[in-house]
């Protein structure tokens, strides 16, 4: 899942402070299921944009909604036409950073502020905690490392460690990191494959990875019609 | 010979091999690095320059390696992977090889967090590099050297000869992938070995018992690392918070004798903990020396090169071995590395 | 522009308490309505379901409590006695409103021969719908066997007059000492123009038995000797006393007994001790005051010394059933017993009393039973029907009133359509209990025990046992209520699955599969998942989550015009279960707004999300003071952990916009909401004025 974060209000209120109709924009999945801006932290974000605004006495209007996805096209397809009806002068998006790019294409002329910063891909490991576990990397080489990706996982990415910086099964960098590489090695002798460390991976090729440019994925059954397209641009 | 540095000959000959490190200043000053060079003259066999060191920006390693040639010391250039992609590392690499250096030491690098430290601030909001990691960088001076290979596969018309170093923490967790990784390293082509720095010897030799079973004491030289402890401080904070280090209570309980010694005297107690520590990295040069594969040491004494020349001494490691110089057209020839 | 999306409601659900009440009494809501101070809405949904509600608030069975869910964690809620409570408090109210009168009476005449709750309650409602009911009561005083026979100390006339004085109110008209059979025939009444009849007489004789010696002196039915105690002139009796019989009216005969003077009372019943019918309870009780009970004896024969009695032998009795639990009492002549007695008061049963049905040509069953539909309530003679215990056959209090209502509207569609109406018996769909993990989780909350005389000072005389709760304690037993089928509700449209609830329930009810489900039976709608659901997909029927801003809105406005910039304006949510008397609350409802305080009350604060803890602030507020329970009372686990939580995080929203986080103060009910309430909101005003005006310097 992609996890985000709440911006603070005083950042967002920065973003608005020239509107006098903001639309709160919720997203019913990633961000929902993060805490960060599902139907309640709309509520909140627009309460204490409200109470902001009350106390330098501007008269603002803050409208509060929540759409399933930011993310397609179907679920905001409703939306250039609301935000006209409402005369809605700015959306703060609290979907993440995806939300934010497909709405500010969707709502040509509107702008759209983002109200989370989107963090990473992760799993909520404990209620209210989530940990980064995937870097999106566009090759996966997980059945190499026993399932624990020393790409998301380690701080430096390297793919041949652990490097001299593990401590206790922590990383370096602070002890309330866990060290992947310490992961990888617990969980390849659990898997009796730890013998498999002894081969030397050698650079990969990142160009899977967004350091390729900005990436597409076609799937030929959904998308027919953009198979030509992709293969054209391949 | 692969590089025919200073301290590949040493290491072929079979003496017990000297390296010291240096840390190069945080400005453009050269005095800093030539007068350490100075200082440092002819106590050991090569000096490793250090790569922005816990990611404090410094002067760059090849030109303070630049720097203590031009005063007859023969560098060990690092290499960190957190500032360089492969292409950089690799016109580095064919840079210094330009430049005459013939030593370099491949190492992932401390994390850029590490940099806002004391008083600095460091860069911790820097982006990491890590194109590849310190294994793969062997691998890339590997093939530059023995293949005449760049990374990509494009051709190297003059390989760089350089003798190719990598760092090895034996006491590092997990403990029991630590032999393993020192093979990889070796599998991948490193020449010599320095080590993080080792107080705990009985755990070392325990480690090196494994490392000789796997052979590869025969395959690579390996330098222990000693670290001069300056302070008893120094010695907690080393044994609490730097990874891979462990410092032994009767080590930690000389210093803390030491301290305490001065009464309240604090310069005293700075002089006597700076003896003591002194007199524990002599003892521990001498008892690495008896570890068997151990080829030599590598002295690090952190803004402190000064006290060096007298531990150098003490050890009985001078003088250091000297070799007739050889011509630059050997120097250079990478074709034949074996010969 | 978000709608309201919540999951269609499946078909409704009941708690048990009003499932298993014969005339379906919304005692859940009715909890509801007490615990918030709405004590007419309370009368009038009690008068609504039962208007004998006085009397069953006094010798109901109860099958509420029977039921109530409570039971699988302490004991049940004294539904009961909340009622009483209810009445009581209300008196005056229902005298108010009772004024109003009836609606006009245009329509035809209905007659009804018994005044008992079954007759009353249906020509209560026939009144209601237009009609002109005509009560016949045989006796001088109304009310059947609760005003004939049922003895004060259980039920005061008074209250029996109550009800039926509230009955009679909508326009009925009660014609007592008139005996129909007797008097005037049934023919009469509709020759009088009557368009139906409605037969409910009841039970109102008692059986015999026909052992030797049972005609001696001193030998004496129930029902008439109950009878005649509520007379003027209360019957004297021996000093040893033997009642026969094991049911509920042997025990008010053999309590009776021991008022009116008699030393020694001894009910002697075939039934083993688990067997009696009597309610255990009123069994208890009996034996406190110092009745003894000699189970599974039967009467042999009564022995007498000139017709006068002077004992009876008894026989042991082995079995009172057959295997197929039909009455066929079996007995061990071998082991007999000898007691002696002064006087023998047979309570073994009542049998209906049909003389008004003379020359009508009602079919009867048997001597004493009408011969009846039970679907429509018609006897064989058209525009005649039948209801309570002389058609149904022993039964309480509140199935007659029951059967009374039904009766009413098999008459009133009878008289508007000609026509009969099937009434099938209909039972409601209600929860099922707690399962056993969630149980175990829910606080013991001991129940609140009513003040009941000694029962040396009970048998004193007919004065009444049990004192009713007071406000208080009625308010503490209500808080007991688990309000059954009032839990969490999931928009399956808005949940996104993500677990939060799952992760804080704290009774372990919640579960995600493709969305999030609380199953009605055990969830005990705490509401701490609908506050903190991030989706803000889930609802309880008894509270909005989310929906401060509406209600503190105007209020808020309101005062900030008024009161200018001096007064600090402040809302309290402040935990409904503190209070022990709904005066506190009104009056501080009024007076307090003026000085700035708004005080709102809810069911558990945990329930309010963190955006309702800074609506306040959203509509002008200056500060807002919540008021937990008071420490360890609440009702929830962890829901003072998640309230302050919530605090927290509202406390950092102020923070981030550059509000003072000390403008939400929260603190814990010490004692009651009566003796700490008012001392929070004047610390925290008076703070709260001193931040303003430091922020208001800040600013200038």
């Amino acid at each position: 899942m992609i996890v985000a974060e709440r911006k603070p209000l005083a950042e967002i209120r920065g973003f608005v402070d020239d509107y006098r109709r903001i639309l709160i924009l919720g997203c019913g999945t990633c961000a929902t299921v993060c805490l960060a801006g599902g139907e309640a932290e709309v509520k909140v974000v627009a309460a204490g944009l409200r109470i902001s605004f009350l106390r330098d006495e501007k008269e603002v209007e803050i409208l509060e909604d929540c759409v399933t996805r930011q993310c397609e096209p179907e679920f905001v397809a409703d939306l250039p036409r609301k935000v006209q009806d409402e005369g809605v002068g700015a959306v703060v998006s609290l979907g993440c950073g995806v939300g934010v790019n497909f709405l500010a294409q969707t709502l040509e002329t509107v702008p759209v502020f983002p109200g989370v910063n989107t963090e990473f891909f992760g799993a909520a490991v404990e209620p209210g905690v989530w940990l980064e576990m995937c870097a999106g990397c566009g090759n996966c080489i997980l059945h190499l490392t026993g399932g624990i990706c020393p790409i998301a996982r380690c701080s430096k990415s390297i793919l041949n460690g652990p490097c001299g910086g593990s401590r206790d099964g922590k990383c370096e960098i602070n002890p309330e990191v866990e060290c992947g590489w310490a992961l990888i090695v617990e969980r390849m002798k659990k898997l009796g494959t730890l013998d498999r460390l002894a081969e030397i991976l050698p650079p990969r090729d990142w160009s899977t990875s967004h350091h390729g440019g900005p990436r597409k994925v076609i799937h030929p059954e959904a998308a027919p019609a953009a198979i030509g397209q992709g293969k054209a641009e391949q | 010979m692969k590089s025919g540095s200073n301290l590949e000959r040493v290491l072929r000959a079979g003496h017990f091999a000297v390296t010291v490190e240096i840390g190069p200043p945080m400005d453009c000053n050269a005095s800093v690095v030539t007068e350490k060079a100075r200082m440092l003259r002819g106590i050991a066999d090569a000096f490793n320059i250090t790569d922005n060191q816990t990611a404090v920006v410094r002067m760059s390693s090849i030109a303070s390696c630049v720097l203590i040639m031009e005063e007859g010391l023969e560098p060990v250039m690092q290499m960190t992977c957190r500032d360089r992609n492969r292409l950089a590392i690799q016109s580095d690499i064919l840079g210094a090889c330009a430049l005459g250096i013939r030593n370099c030491l491949c190492i992932a690098g401390d994390h850029q967090s590490f940099g806002a430290a004391g008083r600095l601030k460091g860069h911790p909001g820097a982006k990491n590099v890590y194109d590849v990691d310190s294994i793969q960088l062997v691998s890339i001076l590997e093939g530059l050297r023995d293949k005449g290979c760049q990374q990509g596969g494009d051709p190297v018309e003059m390989r760089p000869p350089l003798l190719i170093g990598a760092a090895w923490t034996p006491l590092g967790d997990p403990i029991e992938i630590r032999p393993l990784r020192l093979k990889k390293k070796v599998e991948a082509g490193a020449d010599f070995i320095q080590t993080q720095g080792v107080y705990d010897v009985a755990r070392f030799a325990h480690q090196m018992e494994l490392v000789r079973n796997m052979g590869l004491h025969e395959r690579t030289a390996i330098l222990a690392g000693i670290i001069v402890p300056r302070s008893l401080a120094m010695l907690k904070y080393m044994n609490s918070s730097v990874a891979g280090v462990s410092v032994p209570d009767s080590l930690m309980d000389r210093m803390a004798e030491a301290k305490e010694s001065a009464g309240k005297d604090k310069k005293q107690a700075r002089r006597n903990q700076e003896e003591e520590g002194a007199r524990i990295a002599v003892e521990l040069i001498q008892q690495a020396r008896e570890v068997p594969g151990v080829k030599g040491v590598h002295i690090q004494a952190i803004e402190w090169e000064g006290s060096v020349p007298e531990i150098v001494d003490t050890a009985g490691l001078l003088p250091r071995p000297t070799f007739p110089q050889e011509g630059e057209g050997d120097d250079f020839d990478g074709e034949d590395p074996g010969s | 522009m978000s709608g309201n999306r919540l999951a269609q409601e499946q078909q409704p659900v009941y708690a048990p308490c009003t499932a298993a009440c014969p005339v379906h009494t919304d005692t859940r809501q009715l909890v509801e309505f007490i615990v918030e101070g709405r004590y007419e809405d309370a009368l009038e949904l009690l008068l609504e379901a039962n208007p004998f509600s006085s009397v069953c608030g006094r010798i109901c069975h109860h099958p509420c409590e029977q039921s109530c869910r409570r039971s699988k964690v302490d004991a049940p809620v004294g539904l009961m006695r909340l009622k009483r409570f209810v009445v009581e408090a209300m008196r005056d109210y229902r005298l108010s409103r009772r004024t109003a009168g009836g609606p006009p009476q245009k329509r035809e005449k209905v007659a009804v021969i018994g005044s008992g709750p079954a007759g009353l309650t249906a020509a209560g409602d026939l009144a209601r719908e237009g009609f002109r009911p005509v009560v016949f009561e045989r006796s001088a005083t109304p009310g059947g066997l609760l005003g004939n026979a049922i003895p004060r100390y259980r039920l005061p006339y008074a209250v029996v007059k109550e009800d039926i004085d509230d009955i009679l109110a909508r326009g009925v008209e009660l014609r007592t000492a008139v005996t129909v059979g007797q008097d005037l025939l049934l023919e009469d009444l509709f020759a009088e123009g009557f368009a139906a009849v409605l037969i409910a007489t009841g039970l109102s004789e008692s059986r015999t038995l026909a052992i030797p010696g049972i005609d001696s002196r001193g030998v004496l039915l129930a029902l008439p000797f109950l009878r005649t105690v509520l007379s003027s002139q209360p019957p004297a009796v021996g000093r040893r006393v033997v009642v026969i019989g094991g049911g509920n009216v042997a025990v008010d005969v053999a309590r009776t007994a021991r008022r009116l003077g008699a030393e020694k009372v001894t009910m002697v019943c075939l039934e083993s001790r688990e067997e009696m019918p009597a309610w255990s309870w009123e069994v208890e009780e009996t034996e406190e005051e110092g009745v003894q009970i000699m189970p599974s004896w039967g009467p042999r024969s009564v022995f007498g010394e000139d017709g006068e009695l002077k004992g009876l032998e008894l026989r042991r009795c082995t079995a009172v059933f057959d295997s197929d639990g039909r009455f066929s009492p079996r007995f061990d002549e071998n082991d007999t017993a000898t007691i002696v007695a002064d006087n023998l008061i047979i309570a073994i049963g009542q049998r209906g009393n049909l003389t008004c049905l003379r020359g009508s040509g009602v079919e009867t069953d048997g001597p004493d039973r009408i011969r009846w539909d039970p679907g429509t309530l018609a006897t064989s003679r058209e525009g005649v029907f039948a209801c309570g215990e002389v058609a149904t056959g022993p039964g309480s209090a509140v199935e007659a009133v029951f059967d009374g209502h039904r009766a009413a509207k098999a008459i009133v569609h009878y008289l508007e359509t000609d026509e009969l109406l099937e009434q099938p018996p209909m039972e409601l769909p209600h929860i099922g209990e707690i399962p056993d993990e969630v149980a175990e989780k829910v606080p013991v909350l001991s129940p609140v025990a009513a003040e009941v005389l000694s029962p040396e000072d009970r048998v004193r005389d007919f004065s009444e046992i049990e004192r009713g709760f007071t406000e208080a304690e009625a308010l503490a037993e209500a808080r007991r209520c688990l309000a059954c089928t009032t839990g969490a509700l999931v928009d399956e449209e808005r949940c996104a699955g993500c677990l939060t609830c799952v992760r804080i329930c704290p009774f372990g009810v919640a579960t995600v599969e493709q969305t999030a489900a609380m199953p009605q039976e055990e969830c005990m709608a705490c509401g701490l998942c609908a506050a903190q659901c991030p989706a803000a997909a889930i609802a309880l029927k008894r509270f909005g989550t989310n929906q401060m801003r509406e209600m503190v809105q105007p209020v808020v406005m309101e005062l900030k015009k008024r009161a200018g910039a001096e007064a600090a304006v402040i809302v309290s949510y402040c935990c409904l279960f503190e209070i022990t008397g709904r005066d506190f609350i009104r009056r501080a409802q009024e007076e307090y707004p003026p000085r700035g305080i708004v005080p709102v009350l809810v069911p558990c604060v945990a329930r309010l999300s963190v955006a309702d803890l800074l609506s306040p602030f959203e509509v002008g507020a200056d500060g807002l003071v919540v008021i937990g329970c008071s420490e360890g009372s609440c009702l929830y686990p962890t829901a003072e952990q998640r309230v302050m939580e919530r605090i927290r995080r509202a406390k950092g929203v102020l923070a981030e916009i550059g509000l003072e986080s000390e403008r939400i103060d929260y603190w814990r009910t010490e004692r009651s909401a009566e003796a700490s309430w008012t001392a929070f909101w004047e610390l925290s005003q008076r703070k709260l004025s001193r931040i303003r005006s430091a922020s208001e310097e800040r600013r200038r």
